[in-house]
């Protein structure tokens, strides 16, 4: 079935145009995490505002530092928080979802629908506002936040795959010969519910990166480093004074990233979708 | 389709009918506007809760206090408002008599009998100060007045109970006040000039509690129309006592004030506008530009917009295209911007071990030589703030000129070598916390002192932020020491430095504003024999000595106070005023006739 | 659709709001901000922090307050704000109308546009203008909503642009300065949420299309107006109600808390983030609390349509 996907999303430009801008930024990431690339971040290295030059590609900002290295580092701290918010959600997701559909109108699915009904009736911002109030000088405030918030819509769609492939005759073969519950959900359910947790992922990975702009804009983001939301930030004070160094950089990454990984889930929705695959 | 356009059109018309006319003017001439741009929304507006410099703005203009300051005198000198005359003191300066004005009125209101505002009595002063010491107002100003007015603290251990008399603060009659000190206050006539100090009736207290925000029953020359979280409305108090506006008492100079036409206001009685707007714009930009679009009489100049604003420097002078459009000032904060290290904090303050607590002196010291002030007032004050050493500034006349800067003077070398002669490196060095409440610009001037503190071979990892979402968390943690660099500013009460020497006095300890717990029994005797002296020779040398203990202790880097800049258009004729005058100056806003009411 | 089953709809929803209210309580109270040291005079005395603790009701314990959370919310006494001494009530009353005033004409072009582009692209599914319409959906999409707002700011409000509607504020007084002040909002809130919305209805449509007697009628000659209103509109009509209903607190709150604080408008959403950056917790919780509860409203009269359409439901 992969090798089959992997045949469809060659053939779709679009998909390979959203993998490769996908895999650039990510190599930046990994370059500023190994310490090659996006070092000078907080260095001052000119003076306020200068403009676009070939020592500072995107000018600097008001306190003089390059607004090139902070995009650089901007790259890692997007991953970082896309990476994090998405396995942790996944994970709580997927584990929440198996645990309801596998149980499915007993005691436990109940709790869990109540958990995230509750979630998802708590409007985002004021959640993630209230999380950062509670959580207060701990750097993974938001992060959690977004967690606390995403894995319900991955645990829904768990849910609903793993009602109907329970009804599949290997799972109730499995079950005949006596076989732990736990051990057949994560042995023979969660495998067969890999494609659609990598296309949600995808999508989660977007959301966190949008969501961390809007956090950090409204004062709720990361603690120390840049972000690209820290930069827009700034930029919301400078653009009427006509300085667009941040706006631009910040902008334009933000905008090209969240592209390509819109156009790899789409891809990647197509190509594993479950019914052309079987088709 | 269209339907549903009609009937969105039309709930839309609905929501917005409830706009505002103009109010009405005595002559029939169109009304008279004024718009007033603040950086910031007051919280409450009950004066007992008046502690931000907005709410205070207004809190001025629709109550009346016992003293105000001169419009235009400068340095500020204390005038009479409510009261008849300044206080009769007795010869051991303890016994204060005042003496109020006959015939004023509150704005009429439903909590009077019949709806009619009453008369102001005595009576009504004591009251308002006495709610500072009842726990039920959540009042924040009795500490201008703690321990200083003879049986005001025991009134309240004793419950407050507003039928008791207090004797250091009685009503001898309707008109006449009596105020005993427990010792000579020499600033105590500046805190009747408080927002805090603002008179109310029982009555409203009594009707509208919590809510006399709201509800504002006062005496000024304004009363409040409406207020959300972006405008404030008031309207004239047309019952507003006649005192024709007499330049002399206000100490006009031609030199300087002729130009702005204030000689025109001669003989006429306060307040001259009909309506007075207060726009609440946080954002600099967005100030701005409504500014430049004729939105707003009179702004703040963003530090943003100075390069665009002036030509040059030194001396201060406006850009061609400005000039003939605005009238412009400059004029000095009244207060300052320093840096505190904690000092009950082991890592970098007092240490009971003797050598180590000598190392952490070291430590301070290099982290103040580090410290770029020249950088800090070119990238945030656009190099036009005043760098001065310790915490007396230039605006004050106890500041010496001549006094040594090396304290505000940026020495890397210095720096390093102190660190390196105290065994300090990148492993042996603390991990502090450097405090902010969350914003851009907190950010940035933390991310410009954690650089400040690189360059002298301070590792950035032990710079750590801590970052809080609300300015009252970041108040909790440093008033609990959990901060060990404390970014801070101050503005002063009054104009008197006594004001800023409080700030290192040992009993004012954290959670008191001496955040920086510093504790040093020669600064406190030497605050005390300050305390009840008036300003003198003497006092001065008392306080410049002072000064140079803090700078020897390396308690704080300190200070630099901004210059602001006032930009107003030709149609306004005013003198305005953001320190101690405060909103007093807006009675005596006048606008050209021909240009009035330039409603958008 | 039977008694008893609205009943135990209703009931449904008990826990739920219980679970709402509990952990909005738990994180923007109990863990909350502190005010208590911007209520404080200067040089405060131990026993003056007590006072300011005790009045603003932060000594009392947990479940008391919690109590008193659920019994404020129940009779819609909601407290006075401890910033300005205003009724909470009474600022949501006021900032209301001028909330939805800015979202809700976004909010129904945006639903109407994609509505209409994601029939354009349903119908000519495959051809060259589905693939122009839902590559620019996925531009869309890409853009974050701050994006959004300072380019439209830049270009429509600044000298640097067309500089033709103002950067902040609203002062209407009339239908023309309704609408110089709603434009720009408008057009971001149309901007950011037009992609999300025409793939939405895209794949609905394109759904209803594919069936049998839409194909036939298709066939006969019957025009895409005709179709859209008599046959597709009204099969799809249950995805679409939900689809803005639960748009609905998303658009009101989070929509406006960014526009409002972002062009200074005096809407529910600017008092909200003044509440987040001040601490003022009567206003917070009544904001989660509220609109918690009208949420699992929502969801509750959702239930409930969906087993008007399609009485199975409310047997299973």
């Amino acid at each position: 079935m992969m090798g089959g996907a992997w045949r469809r999303l060659k053939s779709d430009r679009y998909g390979m145009t959203g993998l490769f801008i996908v895999i650039v930024f990510s190599m930046v990431a990994v370059c500023v995490w190994s310490g090659l690339l996006g070092q000078g971040w907080s260095d001052v290295s000119g003076n306020r505002w200068e403009s676009v030059s070939t020592t500072h590609w995107f000018g600097t900002n008001l306190l003089g530092q390059d607004i090139l290295q902070r995009t650089l580092f901007g790259t890692a701290t997007a991953f970082e928080v896309g990476l994090l918010v998405t396995f942790c959600s996944t994970l709580l997701g997927t584990v929440m979802g198996a645990l309801a559909g596998w149980y499915s109108h007993g005691w436990l699915d109940e709790v869990i629908l109540w958990l995230k009904g509750v979630l998802d009736s708590i409007p985002f911002y004021l959640f993630a506002a209230a999380v950062a109030f509670a959580l207060q000088g701990i750097p993974w405030a938001m992060h959690l936040a977004m967690i606390i918030t995403f894995w319900t819509t991955t645990a829904r769609i768990i849910r609903g795959e793993v009602m109907r492939i329970k009804q599949r005759e290997f799972i109730e073969a499995a079950r005949a010969i006596g076989l732990p519950s736990i051990k057949i959900i994560f042995r023979h359910v969660l495998p067969n519910t890999f494609h659609v947790l990598l296309v949600q992922a995808s999508i989660v990975f977007v959301a966190a990166i949008n969501t961390e702009v809007i956090l950090s804009f409204l004062g709720l983001g990361i603690q120390d480093g840049v972000s690209w939301g820290l930069m827009l930030a700034e930029s919301s004070q400078e653009v009427l004074a006509g300085h667009f160094g941040n706006f631009v950089a910040a902008g334009t990454s933000l905008f090209v990233l969240l592209m390509g990984f819109n156009l790899l889930a789409d891809a990647l929705q197509d190509a594993l979708d479950s019914r052309r695959a079987t088709a | 389709m269209l339907k549903k356009t009609k009937i969105i059109i039309l709930l839309v018309l609905l929501m917005l009918g409830g706009c505002e006319q103009p109010p009405p003017t005595d002559s029939g001439l169109p009304a008279k506007i004024y718009r007033h741009a603040m950086d910031g929304a007051p919280g409450s507006l009950d004066p007992a809760q008046a502690t931000s410099l907005y709410a205070k703005f207004i809190v001025v203009n629709l109550y009346d206090t016992l003293y105000r300051y001169k419009y235009l005198a400068r340095p500020y000198q204390v005038q009479p408002n409510l009261a008849v005359a300044m206080p009769e003191v007795s010869e051991d300066g303890l016994q204060l008599t005042i003496r109020i004005k006959r015939g004023v009125y509150f704005i009429d209101d439903p909590v009077f009998e019949g709806g009619i505002g009453r008369e102001i009595k005595a009576k009504d002063f004591v009251y308002s100060i006495k709610r500072h010491f009842d726990p039920a107002t959540r009042a924040q100003g009795a500490w201008l007045w703690q321990n200083r007015i003879e049986g005001l603290d025991l009134w309240k251990t004793e419950g407050s109970d507003y039928d008791k008399e207090v004797i250091g603060l009685r009503a001898l009659d309707d008109y006449t006040v009596q105020i005993t000190l427990s010792r000579p206050f020499p600033q105590f006539v500046h805190t009747l000039t408080q927002g805090y100090a603002a008179i109310v009736s029982r009555e409203a207290v009594r009707k509208y509690g919590q809510m006399l925000s709201n509800h504002p029953v006062g005496s000024g020359p304004f009363r409040l129309v409406s207020r959300d979280s972006v405008r404030a409305v008031l309207a004239k108090n047309h019952g507003f006592r006649q005192e024709p506006f007499d330049l002399t008492d206000e100490g006009f100079d031609p030199a300087k004030h002729e130009k702005l036409g204030i000689q025109q206001l001669q003989g006429k009685s306060p307040p001259f506008i009909d309506q007075l707007e207060f726009e609440f714009i946080t954002e600099d930009a967005a100030r701005w530009n409504a500014f430049s679009a004729g939105e707003l009489h009179f702004i703040k100049v963003p530090v943003s917009q100075f390069d665009n604003v002036l030509s040059q420097r030194s001396p201060l002078t406006l850009s061609p295209q400005y000039d003939g459009m605005y009238h412009f000032e400059a004029s000095p904060e009244a207060g300052f911007i320093y840096t505190n290290f904690n000092m009950a904090d082991p890592r970098i303050g007092y240490h009971p071990d003797q050598e180590q607590n000598h190392r952490n002196h070291a430590l301070r010291c290099a982290m103040v030589k580090a410290f770029d002030w020249e950088k800090r007032n070119e990238i945030f004050f656009y190099d036009i703030g005043q760098v001065f050493p310790g915490i007396i500034p230039p605006s004050v006349p106890e500041y010496d000129a001549d006094s040594d800067t090396s304290y505000v003077q940026r020495d890397l070398k210095g720096a390093r070598e102190l660190l390196l002669a105290n065994g300090y490196d990148e492993t042996t060095l603390p991990t502090l916390e450097y405090g902010f409440p969350n914003s851009v610009t907190e950010r940035q001037i933390f991310e410009q002192f954690r650089n400040f503190m690189t360059d002298a071979g301070y590792p950035a990892s032990k710079i750590r932020p801590l970052i809080f979402a609300t300015y009252g968390d970041y108040q909790r943690a440093y008033s609990q020491g959990k901060v060990a660099l404390i970014n801070s500013s101050w503005t002063m009460d009054y104009p008197d430095v006594e004001n800023n020497m409080q700030l290192y006095f040992g009993p004012n300890a954290a959670p008191g504003s001496n955040s920086a717990s510093y504790n040093n029994p020669d600064y406190d005797r030497l605050y005390k024999t300050s305390a009840v002296l008036n300003e003198s020779p003497r006092r001065t040398q008392i306080y410049r000595e002072m000064n140079q203990l803090l700078m020897n202790d390396c308690v704080s880097i300190t200070g630099i106070s901004r210059t602001l800049l006032f930009l107003w258009d030709k149609e306004t004729i005013m003198k305005p005023d953001r320190s101690f005058l405060g909103g007093y100056f807006m009675r005596f806003v006048d606008l050209v006739d021909s240009a009035s009411s330039t409603a958008p | 659709m039977s008694v008893p089953y609205i009943t135990s709809r209703l009931l449904y929803g008990i826990p739920l709001m219980l679970g709402v209210t509990f952990i909005s309580f738990l994180l923007m109270v109990h863990f909350g901000p502190d005010k208590t040291y911007e209520l404080i005079g200067k040089n405060p005395t131990e026993e003056q922090i007590n006072e300011v603790r005790q009045s603003l009701g932060y000594d009392q314990p947990f479940l008391l307050r919690y109590g008193n959370y659920v019994k404020e919310l129940l009779t819609l006494d909601l407290g006075l704000s401890d910033s300005s001494g205003e009724p909470v009530s009474s600022i949501l009353i006021k900032t209301l109308p001028i909330s939805l005033a800015l979202v809700l004409p976004g909010f129904v072009l945006g639903n109407l546009l994609g509505m209409a582009l994601g029939l354009l692209a349903a119908w000519y599914r495959g051809k060259w203008l589905d693939k122009l319409v839902m590559s620019a959906s996925v531009v869309g999409m890409s853009v974050s909503f701050l994006v959004i707002i300072i380019s439209l700011q830049i270009l429509l409000c600044t000298p640097y642009g067309l500089n033709l509607f103002p950067v902040r504020g609203w002062q209407v007084h009339g239908l023309g300065s309704y609408f110089y002040y709603v434009t720009v909002p408008t057009l971001a809130l149309v901007l950011v949420t037009l992609g999300y919305n025409t793939r939405f209805y895209r794949a609905i449509m394109a759904d209803e299309i594919e069936r049998d007697h839409i194909r036939t009628l298709r066939a006969y000659g019957a025009g895409p107006a005709e179709l859209l209103f008599k046959h597709v509109l009204k099969n799809s009509l249950i995805p679409v109600l939900t689809r803005i209903m639960f748009s609905v607190p998303f658009v009101v709150v989070s929509g406006s808390l960014l526009l409002e604080s972002y062009f200074g408008i005096p809407g529910i959403g600017l008092v909200t983030f003044n509440a987040i950056t001040s601490g003022d917790q009567p206003i917070l919780k009544a904001v989660v609390g509220l609109t918690g509860v009208l949420f699992v409203l929502a969801l509750t009269i959702n239930d409930m349509l969906y087993s008007v359409v399609d009485p199975r439901v409310s047997k299973s």
